[in-house]
């Protein structure tokens, strides 16, 4: 007869373990106590990223982006606690525009079975590569890819609740109900980047669904698809907009070369953007010129420029994006040229340790206006993991 | 009576070998995150499993719930390590990463399926 380590009871376990979970101690389901292994119960890590930047329209920099602690709990095999706490910007002040002091995670997981279990909490959403994959050692470039900030609101957290698992020969998902955007924040420049409510308060007259499904049945290969899609916060639930976004990714590796990808389109109802915009003037005494559609996609080589492995590994990259935060107009209104924008970013990361990174690049921007000039940029960063 | 004795320990030395090997099953596993590669490892029971784990980026943990078996899979560029483990029963043993090792940590699990 089969014997069944936890956490991995049948399908038809799951509702009453649904129903008692949090009363249950986890240790019921253990095959002994005296099996189980002295692994510490916490833990800590972190990450850091520190930039200077020199823009072409703008004084040069030195910011202490991000400094972040990360926590993480196990009460059980089955419940387990993670938390992410982020300093932006080194200084928070109430009241000004100055850094920011925001939790980015935190939430209980309830592992049921691989194939299906439970989190709840302050959760990222699943949508895109960066967004959960946010270590500065883990990504190209200084600052994260343009499509990664105004098109998909990275780091984008809120709070929500929902399920997760292995579907078996690869497949992997999320599905989460979550607090949905705020339409008052949404801007023609910077699209959905300060929309999100961030567990703070947020107001939900309508759940927000997201999802993502992931294929990670080849080695080195890893395709994803996710969505977004919910009714934004607009002041007034008759008016609220529903906001849908779709995206896909790839990134794999061929010998020494890294590529990835990642296309994503963001849609709302024309009436519905017309409509937010006549709100939001009348509101804010300017019309916004929101767009009832926006799409970014890039696209990324990287290669290792010497032949020696860490701690002495050096990676050139080079990327392409295009963005457009008004690719779509709702009737009567006209998009700013200046706001389809394409960018080339090129650069290295050197790894004296595989948890820490120097970052060099250049940054590219370019627009299709006659007028305003895209910038561009020299920047050095400095990042680590622990 | 020597040259006999010789060739008895190489007979035993030579029936013992194939057999040995045949109950192990040496099972490379990359590590990165958040993945197990391969992430489904299906053996019969009463074989020994030889692990060899390495790291494509940090260090992660490798343990297999319900064991004793919680090892360091040190950072990439710094090497492998072996794990032996040989299941007693027929089940599912599921492994993870025991490390914190970023956003995605709690994904990083894989199963032993050992059949009779």
């Amino acid at each position: 007869m089969a014997h069944t380590f936890q956490p991995g009871l049948k399908p038809r376990a799951w509702l009453p373990l649904l129903l008692c979970l949090a009363a249950a101690p986890a240790e019921a389901q253990s095959p002994s106590a005296n099996e189980r292994p002295a692994a510490p119960l916490s833990s800590l890590s972190g990450y850091m990223d520190v930039q200077f930047v020199n823009p072409s329209n703008a004084d040069a920099f030195i910011d202490f982006r991000r400094f972040v602690l990360i926590f993480a709990h196990r009460f059980s095999d089955r419940i387990r606690f993670v938390s992410e706490l982020e300093v932006e910007h080194a200084v928070v002040e109430g009241g000004e525009d100055k850094g920011e002091l925001e939790l980015e995670q935190a939430y209980l997981d309830f592992l049921i079975d691989r194939r299906f279990s439970i989190r709840a909490g302050q959760l990222l959403v699943p949508v895109g590569i960066i967004n959960e994959r946010h270590e500065p050692p883990t990504y190209y470039g200084v600052h994260r890819p343009f499509v990664d900030t105004f098109i998909i609101p990275t780091t984008w957290f809120d709070a929500g609740v929902g399920v997760f698992g292995e579907a078996g020969r690869g497949w992997r998902y999320r599905a989460y109900a979550m607090a949905p955007l705020d339409a008052a924040e949404f801007s023609a420049e910077e699209g959905l980047a300060e929309s999100p409510q961030k567990g703070s308060r947020a107001i939900v007259r309508h759940w927000a669904g997201t999802g993502r499904l992931e294929y990670l049945g080849i080695p080195r290969l890893t395709l994803g698809a996710s969505f977004w899609t919910g009714r934004a916060t607009a002041g007034a639930a008759t008016s609220d907009p529903r906001v849908t976004l779709v995206e896909g990714d790839g990134r794999g590796r061929i010998g020494r070369l890294e590529l990835r990808g990642e296309i994503a389109r963001v849609f709302m109802n024309e009436n519905d953007a017309a409509t937010l915009n006549r709100l939001r003037a009348l509101r804010e005494g300017i019309d916004p010129n929101l767009a009832s559609q926006l799409f970014g996609a890039y696209i990324e080589a990287a290669h290792p420029l010497t032949p020696f492995p860490a701690p002495r590994e050096v990676v050139g990259f080079v990327r392409y994006e295009r963005f457009d935060t008004q690719y779509r107009m709702p009737p009567g209104y006209v998009p700013l040229p200046e706001f389809k924008r394409s960018a080339w970013i090129v650069g290295a990361s050197s790894f004296p340790d595989p948890d820490v990174v120097v970052k060099v690049d250049y940054t590219v921007e370019m627009n299709e206006s006659a007028t305003m000039k895209a910038p561009r940029a020299f920047s050095v960063g400095l990042g680590w993991w622990f | 009576m020597t040259r006999v004795r010789i060739g008895a320990v190489l007979f035993l030395v030579m029936a013992i070998c194939p057999y040995a090997q045949e109950r192990t099953a040496t099972i490379r596993i990359a590590a990165e995150r958040f993945r197990f590669t391969p992430d489904e490892i299906k053996v019969r029971r009463g074989r020994t499993i030889e692990f060899r784990l390495e790291s494509d980026d940090t260090d992660h943990g490798f343990r297999i719930l319900g064991t004793d078996i919680d090892r360091i899979i040190p950072k990439r560029g710094r090497g492998s390590i072996t794990v032996t483990f040989t299941p007693d029963r027929a089940g599912r043993y599921v492994f993870e990463c025991s490390k914190l090792c970023g956003a995605g940590h709690e994904f990083m699990h894989g199963v032993v399926i050992v059949e009779d």
